[in-house]
């Protein structure tokens, strides 16, 4: 028995002996605690929201194409501080109470007030030219709209309204849901907003930033050296900066020249068919 | 006849070749055999793709591949969200995010401790009484083909002590099971909806197990004709044995999977094939790890038991059968521990590559510190083997001519244990570090990266493995004129030489290289140390030829304080398996699938130090007391049996 | 007698080794420095150097009665009684002057725990945006030896702009400021620091600078600067590369998993 005793003393005293120097000889550090579960609000602040604003307006939400100094569009440098005055026009239709909606809605409904001299051909400033943003190739999603919407305010000078975004809304990084491919020459010209800018009897409503597409169907086997009509309209898409058109009418730099990236092959071909007339018109033409 | 070359039993178990068989066909097919066992564990454990095992495995994991509406017939009988979902739409679900409310409060209980506890207590068991037979069977297989009863006797004993060890295990494994159950149920239902079918194999596969250990134990008197009775009674032992690892790789898997799931699709739904869950990154290094370290432990916990029996023993023959019986169970326990940093390398190595951030959590971040006491004890360790080793010598009618050796031999194993101990971090005072000039210790900081420890350790085992070498010949002198008896040694010392030249060239070598080389030269460093242990035993072997010995080994003759160099092992054994016990399972942070389930509970903060020591001696306690209980019990049969207690042992079973 | 001294001129000799032969060494190395050994660690190897003595001379009965003779005569013989009291009271004094020590207040700023690599955390907030750490990749490694020559002369650019002024032309850690700064700036040829680190690890090292560093690496006293609101993620990427094109070191890569 007092072996036992002596046995179970030595053993004590080592385990013990380890436990001590793990106290006293060990520094103790406290391991963090464990961190609070990531929620995208608090995560980001206003000024990267903001900045995520910047991005977008001048990238992925292809603003500046129409927003800027050419004036295709009106400047938007202090939308965020006019928008209130704007609500009490008559000429507004739409259904926003405060500047932040207004700006929100007029990414979404562009049409619910054209700016004086700004709106399509033909309609007397009451049907904007400009797309749906959250549709089509430029498909912002909600958090990039309120983002855009921040900025504007932001870059304006007033108060940013906007509440940041919660739950783990996509930030940027996320690829937007699938595009569709068009099927017909009539979906692939208004998938590419070629409507925005061109008139075309496959358009229900053109713009006239660029040169109109009805008379491609004779000339455009005329219009460079060396080039079968469509091998022109290849590269004047693809390429559009190749060759101007009638240069004092429209300037270089307007049309994207990333088609070559967002339309696939059978798109292009579609397009190019329906300006050559090879398209059957019944689709489109009404 | 007393005069047992206990050597030629470590190189049974050791090499896997035996030598103490005179007649050439024995020697063959012993070592045939013992060969073909050893790689038959090895490669059951260690490649899980080629064994049985993982074709078992495998099975229902190809069913479940090819029919994946099958598989999903089978999810609804087990509950009824999947049946909500429609049996034809196989659709994986993610772990939940709990909140801490899901975690159920019982009062009186603190859930981590709780399972805490008994987690480990089982792991203590089960690491026991799964490494006990393995070696128990090599030893029968060692006893059988010498026909030497001892090795009989010896292995019949351990088996004993480890018997009562089978249904604590079982029984706390149960309530960990339930304790679990009741406190994480969520957790548990997560892990059963990916591993379920591998916890019904493990659950019947008890029954199989517990079917070999009672016919392998209570058939090993009746069975023990030296023929086709032993042979069978030994394939019932391979079969425990076998039983017996399926069981561990089986909940290594689950471990594993917590610390590195595989199988999984990004938001963690578990995707169908349990072989992919099973088989993560993890999983191997853990059975290799745990293997290793189960054969050492159970080695310690034997040595112990006969340290206690040897305090214990009136009579000058108790003395000398404990004193033998410990010996070897030590032997086999350093046999373990020797290869058991390089499993943990492996293991180390495969987290890094799994998880950066878990590995410099290990390594570099909070239990970096935990690294400075496991050198702390494994020193310990080291100093209290090469202290029996020593004390071995008295045992020896030849030593004298060898104890000058101990002095620089102690020096070196001191220096080398130094080295090794030194942290990576120094903790210095104000005035300290304006005396280094910086945080950088010129002399001690390149001592306390890998480079030097590998040396280090790679030093420390050979020395270990010289004193061993000392002791195993300084009963024997040199009578032959054969070439080896007479030149052996020589070549010896050259072999010895050569090898630390390498290692510490290697090591030197290593702090010019980028880290990812490095850690690959610990592998010729380590090579380097088994081949001068291997080639040096061989050379012993050849020498032993001309040799013989002076006088009878003198079984008993060991000083009392020798002994608790054995508690101190199996103490130093079990407290750092319950400290990296925690380390194991602290490095998931606060996850209970790491980055794939979150921990929720209000329990998820990974404790202090100091905290696990405390729990980890308090554990070990409670495992100490179980643990005399069961060394109690077989004293009390064997008692019974000899109905003439004798006057010492019934004072310590009151 | 003799063998009783022995082992105490042993315990002596190392631990004079360790008290002046290691300072010694340092001072060679890094002339202008006196690296004692840290209280803690001299501790422990001196615990262990006398544990191990202790038992290399007691393995043998005769090394023990050796030891203990002595003592247990000193203790037990009437005719030693002078000696065992001086022997009491030295014993008791030391260990006096030991808890003296220990205790005695002293104006030495706290022990600082810094953990020069403290783990990293799974996801970074930098340039405005969120990094996983565990996927990151320096997206100028590549394949193309040109490209990743130039990618990386642009990182040199950056890094002799910025970096350089702490750093140091030859990457050692000794810019024109180093000897300002405690923790003295990273020396990058020292197999200790980036050649065992991932890029991601440094990327967030020095996206986030000392102030970004985890509790682990506490107290923040690391001059980093929170380079990311300095210079962009490109031009850190590019720093990156050079500073492993220079100091020739590879950055460790975790294996592909999944």
């Amino acid at each position: 028995m007092f072996n036992i005793i002596k046995i179970v003393f030595f053993c004590l005293v080592i385990w013990v002996g380890f436990a001590a120097y793990t106290l006293v000889g060990i520094p103790l550090i406290i391991p963090a605690a464990p961190p609070v579960e990531e929620r995208l609000t608090g995560e980001i602040t206003m000024e990267q929201f903001v900045a995520l604003g910047d991005r977008v307006f001048h990238g992925k939400g292809t603003c500046t194409l129409c927003h800027n100094a050419l004036l295709r569009a009106p400047l938007l440098d202090s939308i965020g501080a006019e928008a209130e005055a704007i609500l009490k026009d008559p000429r507004y239709k739409g259904e926003a109470t405060t500047g932040e909606e207004y700006l929100h809605e007029s990414l979404v409904h562009p049409s619910a007030f054209v700016v004086a001299g700004f709106g399509k051909k033909g309609t007397n400033d009451t049907v904007s030219p400009m797309a749906d943003v959250s549709k089509g190739a430029i498909a912002l999603s909600d958090v990039e709209m309120d983002a855009v919407t921040a900025y504007l305010q932001s870059s304006a000078g007033v108060d940013v309204t906007v509440a940041l975004p919660s739950g783990d809304a996509p930030v940027e990084e996320e690829e937007v849901a699938e595009v569709k491919p068009a099927e017909n020459a009539t979906e692939a010209l208004m998938k590419f907003e070629c409507s925005m800018c061109h008139t075309h009897p496959l358009i229900e409503e053109g713009g006239d930033t660029g040169p109109d597409l009805t008379p491609l169907v004779t000339r455009a086997a005329t219009m460079k050296k060396g080039m079968s009509a469509k091998q022109y309209l290849v590269e004047a898409i693809l390429d559009p900066n190749a060759m101007i058109v009638e240069p004092d009418t429209y300037d270089e730099d307007t049309m994207p020249d990333d088609y070559a990236d967002r339309m696939t092959v059978t798109e292009m071909n579609m397009i190019v068919d329906a300006l050559l007339g090879k398209e059957e018109k019944k689709e489109g033409g009404e | 006849m007393m005069q047992i070359d206990s050597i030629k039993l470590h190189l049974c178990l050791g090499a896997g070749c035996s030598v103490s068989i005179k007649n050439s066909f024995g020697k063959m097919f012993s070592r045939a055999v013992l060969i073909l066992i050893s790689l038959f564990i090895i490669s059951g454990i260690s490649t899980g793709k080629s064994s049985f095992l993982a074709d078992s495995l495998v099975s229902p994991v190809f069913a479940s591949d090819a029919q994946p509406a099958d598989s999903d017939g089978e999810a609804t009988a087990d509950g009824e969200a999947a049946a909500e979902e429609g049996p034809s739409v196989w659709a994986p679900a993610p772990p939940p995010k709990l909140e801490a409310s899901d975690y159920p409060i019982v009062e009186g209980w603190n859930a981590r401790i709780s399972v805490w506890i008994v987690a480990q207590l089982h792991l203590f068991f089960a690491a026991f009484v799964l490494g006990v037979p393995i070696f128990v069977w090599v030893i029968e297989i060692v006893g059988f083909i010498t026909k030497d009863n001892r090795y009989d006797r010896m292995a019949h004993e351990f088996i004993k002590v480890a018997m009562t060890g089978f249904s604590l295990t079982a029984s706390f494994g149960g309530l960990l099971s339930i304790m679990l159950a009741v406190f994480y149920p969520d957790f548990m239902e997560y892990m059963v909806s990916v591993f379920g079918k591998t916890m019904l194999i493990y659950a019947l596969l008890f029954f199989v197990e517990s079917f070999f250990v009672y016919t392998y134990y209570y058939g090993w008197d009746s069975m023990n004709d030296g023929g086709k009775k032993k042979m069978l009674h030994l394939f019932l032992g391979l079969m425990l044995n076998i039983s017996g690892m399926s069981l561990m790789v089986l909940s290594n898997s689950w471990a594993a999977f917590m610390m590195a799931p595989s199988g999984l699709g990004a938001d963690g739904a578990f995707l169908g094939n349990v072989w992919a869950a099973v088989n993560g990154p993890l999983w191997n290094p853990l059975n290799l790890h745990r293997f290793i370290a189960n054969i050492a432990y159970g080695g310690s916990l034997t040595a112990a038991y006969a340290a206690f029996k040897f305090i214990s023993a009136t009579t000058p023959e108790d003395r000398a059968h404990y004193d033998w019986m410990g010996y070897q169970s030590f032997f086999i326990a350093i046999v373990g521990l020797l290869p058991l940093p390089f499993a943990g390398y492996w293991l180390t190595k495969e987290i890094y590559d799994y998880s950066q951030q878990m590995g410099i959590t290990l390594m570099g971040g909070v239990f970096a510190w935990l690294f400075i006491i496991q050198a702390v004890l494994i020193g310990a360790v080291f100093l209290s083997a090469n202290y029996y080793i020593w004390c071995s010598l008295g045992r020896t009618n030849g030593a004298d001519r060898y104890k000058f050796m101990i002095q620089p031999l102690g020096l070196v194993i001191i220096f080398a244990f130094l080295v090794w101990f030194t942290p990576h971090t120094l903790v210095m005072t104000s005035t300290e570090m304006s005396q280094v000039g910086g945080t950088h210790h010129s002399v001690l900081g390149p001592l306390g990266v890998m480079a030097a420890k590998n040396g280090a350790v790679n030093l420390l085992i050979l020395s270990t493995f010289l004193s061993f070498q000392m002791f195993s010949r300084s009963n024997t002198e040199v009578v032959g004129t054969g070439f080896w008896a007479k030149n052996g040694t020589a070549i010896q010392i050259g072999l010895y030489t050569a090898g630390i030249v390498n290692i510490l060239a290697l090591s030197i070598w290593s702090y010019f290289i980028p880290a990812a080389l490095r850690i690959g030269l610990s592998i010729p460093q380590v090579v380097t140390t088994l081949i001068v242990c291997v080639v040096a035993m061989i050379i012993d072997m050849l020498r032993n030829r001309g040799t013989r010995d002076i006088a009878e080994m003198k079984w008993g003759n060991m000083p009392i304080r020798s002994q608790y160099s054995l508690f101190m092992l199996a103490g130093s054994f079990t407290w750092l398996m319950g400290l990296m016990g925690y380390c194991r399972s602290g490095i998931r942070q606060h996850w209970h699938v790491y980055t794939v389930f979150r921990d929720n509970s209000t329990e998820a903060f990974t404790p202090t130090l100091p905290y696990a020591a405390g729990m980890v001696t308090l554990i070990c306690a409670i495992f100490l007391l179980l643990i005399l209980f069961m060394f109690w019990m077989p004293m009390l049969a064997s008692k019974k049996k000899k109905e003439q207690p004798q006057p010492d042992s019934a004072v310590e079973a009151g | 007698m003799k063998a009783f001294l022995k082992p105490l001129l042993v315990i002596l000799v190392c631990y004079l080794l360790l008290k002046i032969g290691v300072p010694l060494v340092g001072s060679i190395l890094h002339p202008g420095t006196w690296p004692v050994i840290p209280t803690g660690v001299m501790k422990m190897y001196v615990f262990f150097i006398v544990t191990g003595v202790l038992l290399m001379s007691t393995f043998s009965d005769e090394g023990y009665d050796a030891l203990v003779g002595p003592i247990v005569d000193l203790y037990t013989n009437p005719a030693k009684a002078m000696l065992k009291l001086v022997t009491v009271v030295l014993v008791g004094a030391l260990g006096a002057y030991i808890t003296y020590q220990y205790v005695k207040p002293t104006f030495d700023a706290p022990v600082e725990l810094r953990s020069i690599h403290p783990a990293p955390p799974s996801s970074i907030k930098a340039f405005g945006k969120r990094f996983s750490l565990q996927k990151l990749k320096n997206p100028f490694r590549v394949e193309d030896k040109e490209q990743l020559a130039k990618s990386a002369e642009e990182g040199g650019i950056v890094y002799y702009k910025n970096c350089y002024f702490c750093h140091g032309d030859k990457m050692l850690g000794k810019g024109p400021f180093w000897e300002g700064f405690n923790p003295v700036p990273a020396n990058f040829v020292n197999i200790g620091t980036i050649a065992q680190l991932t890029e991601s690890f440094v990327f967030w090292r020095i996206a986030t600078g000392g102030p970004g560093l985890p509790s682990e690496g506490t107290p923040w006293i690391s001059a980093m600067p929170v380079w990311h609101e300095l210079i962009t993620e490109e031009e850190t990427w590019k720093v990156i590369l050079f500073l492993y094109e220079y100091t020739g070191h590879n950055p460790r890569v975790t294996k592909e998993h999944h």
